[in-house]
């Protein structure tokens, strides 16, 4: 973190803005050479169409129940991966006995295990909440395990020597200790989490027929099979953009927050 | 020191730590045959190359490492395992990087034996006392890696002191500080182990350093080590009176002390290094 003062600040955002206006202008001249009624999405009639479903309420509402799903699936994989990821750095048997398992699972990616959770757990919520879970728990499994044998020896030594039980060494010493990872892995987890909910929705989407089963990936495969609409489909893709990067930006404070000894 | 005397604080018979390599299943011998009695109040500084089990010993009373054979008992009893009446200051001070200067001192009493029987009120006073002790006043609330070397040194010191410990383990405490930094908290180390005080008032302390002027300073007696395998050479009584702080630097017998120790690990320091030893011998015919 540096010191900037509000003109510099201001500054640094204008020149990380020059770039993207830029290529939208370029994007508007290039549509504006096309014959009326083109369906090629143009960066005004994008605008227009996002005013549009800002005004029914549509896409807020499929944003919501996406980024609901996300949340409650990222949230049963970090206490899952946390807890098993203490266990399995603060006891080599744990980790001997889970890490085989663990790394034949992680090369398979969310998508793959699509077709086994839509015929065990339906179309809807489940198999959605199942996907992010699964996408979610590896990186915060792996950057806790990561992070625990990391910790210093010498102060769970140290400890000993205060006469600190083991437990309280596992919470007090091996989890602030491992924390700065944990954390950064939490960020991972939710950039794929947010990831594969879209990816899951979109064919999930597919398999219910653009069903009632909602969210934003869903919201894009109806605009993209049924009443093509290709600005519409621009629309979803800038909201799942903009809203990964307020995701990340939110979790970069909470980790200056829980951090404050890593300034 | 006699084998006879009754009651020592702290007693080592026959202690010997060997380690087996991981791989080649070889062992090797880091500490042999170690026998010493350590009364209360006393200040025993053990030095020796590096290699010599120093900080082995200090461990095994510590309860972090087990003898490989041979007895430490404390008050009588076996040492069977750490407990916070042997307090251990670390190399690198081993302090908390997320907790504040208060947080670290506080730290085994709020979260360990040491604080079991105080409420949260004589807790805070404690470590104010502490903070207060070691001249940290007004960093209570910084993080260590906001503080000098001296200044993580005194926080290590005053968590050390704070769990009240009645023996007091320091590997290389002031190792890695500046020369200045080092003379002056030699000082005060010797004022809060008791060096003003009456012996039965002191804490028990041992002391690892590789600095031999450092040791004749503040021990009462220097435990010398050799190399391949760490066994006791020789036990220096330090006769200098107390107290030294500043003072005892340039009394006659203490570059005599210097010399007598510097004559018994000359040799094997030399090798440590991988120096000829011819280089050493000229020297140690003329101070012998």
């Amino acid at each position: 973190m540096t010191n900037m003062n509000a003109g510099q600040r201001a500054a640094a955002w204008g020149r990380k803005l020059v770039l993207p206006v830029l290529l939208i202008a370029a994007w508007q001249f290039w549509a504006s050479t096309l014959p009326t009624g083109s369906p090629a999405p143009a960066p005004l009639k994008v605008l227009q169409t996002l005013g549009d479903l800002l005004s029914t309420g549509s896409l807020l509402s499929a944003t919501v129940q996406s980024l609901g799903r996300v949340v409650l699936g990222f949230a049963m994989a970090s206490v899952l991966g946390i807890a098993l990821g203490l266990m399995m750095g603060a006891s080599q048997a744990v980790r001997e006995n889970l890490d085989p398992i663990i790394e034949s699972f992680r090369p398979i990616a969310p998508m793959a295990i699509l077709p086994i959770a839509i015929l065990w757990l339906g179309t809807g919520t489940p198999t959605a909440l199942a996907i992010v879970a699964y996408a979610s728990f590896f990186p915060v499994l792996i950057n806790t395990v990561h992070g625990v044998s990391r910790v210093d020896r010498k102060l769970v030594l140290a400890s000993r020597t205060m006469g600190i039980s083991r437990w309280t060494i596992l919470t007090r010493v091996v989890l602030p200790g491992a924390l700065p990872s944990i954390l950064l892995g939490t960020r991972l987890a939710m950039g794929v989490a947010w990831t594969a909910i879209i990816a899951a929705e979109l064919a999930v989407g597919a398999k219910s027929g653009g069903g009632g089963s909602g969210g934003i990936g869903q919201m894009m495969f109806v605009f993209y099979a049924y009443n093509i609409d290709l600005n519409a489909i621009v629309v979803c893709m800038a909201v799942v953009g903009v809203v990964a990067l307020l995701i990340d930006q939110l979790f970069r404070l909470v980790e200056k927050r829980l951090i404050p000894w890593k300034a | 020191m006699s084998d006879n005397t009754p009651s020592p604080k702290l007693r080592l018979s026959g202690v010997t730590k060997s380690f087996l390599a991981p791989r080649t299943g070889l062992s090797t011998l880091a500490v042999a045959e170690m026998s010493l009695d350590i009364q209360t109040g006393e200040f025993i500084c053990i030095v020796g190359p590096s290699g010599c089990g120093k900080s082995t010993v200090l461990n095994m009373i510590a309860g972090l490492d087990v003898p490989t054979a041979g007895v430490i008992q404390k008050d009588g009893q076996a040492v069977t395992g750490p407990g916070a009446d042997r307090g251990v200051m670390f190399q690198d001070y081993a302090l908390m990087p997320w907790q504040t200067v208060e947080g670290n001192v506080g730290f085994g009493l709020r979260h360990g034996t040491p604080g079991q029987h105080l409420n949260k009120t004589q807790r805070n006073q404690r470590i104010a006392h502490f903070i207060d002790l070691v001249g940290l006043r007004g960093s209570e609330h910084k993080y260590p890696h906001q503080l000098s070397g001296g200044m993580r040194q005194r926080v290590a010191l005053a968590r050390l002191l704070a769990n009240g410990p009645d023996i007091l383990l320091l590997d290389e405490p002031l190792g890695a500080l500046d020369a200045q930094t080092r003379l002056i908290l030699q000082a005060e180390l010797l004022r809060i182990w008791g060096e003003t005080a009456p012996v039965t008032e002191r804490k028990t302390a041992i002391f690892i350093t590789h600095d031999i002027e450092e040791a004749v300073l503040l021990a009462d007696r220097v435990v010398v080590m050799s190399t391949n395998p760490g066994r006791v050479r020789e036990v220096v009584t330090i006769d200098l009176p107390r107290p030294r702080a500043g003072k005892a630097r340039t009394h006659p017998r203490f570059g005599v002390l210097v010399e007598h120790i510097w004559s018994l690990i000359r040799d094997e320091a030399y090798r440590a290094i991988g120096g000829d030893e011819s280089l050493a011998k000229p020297t140690e015919e003329a101070t012998a």
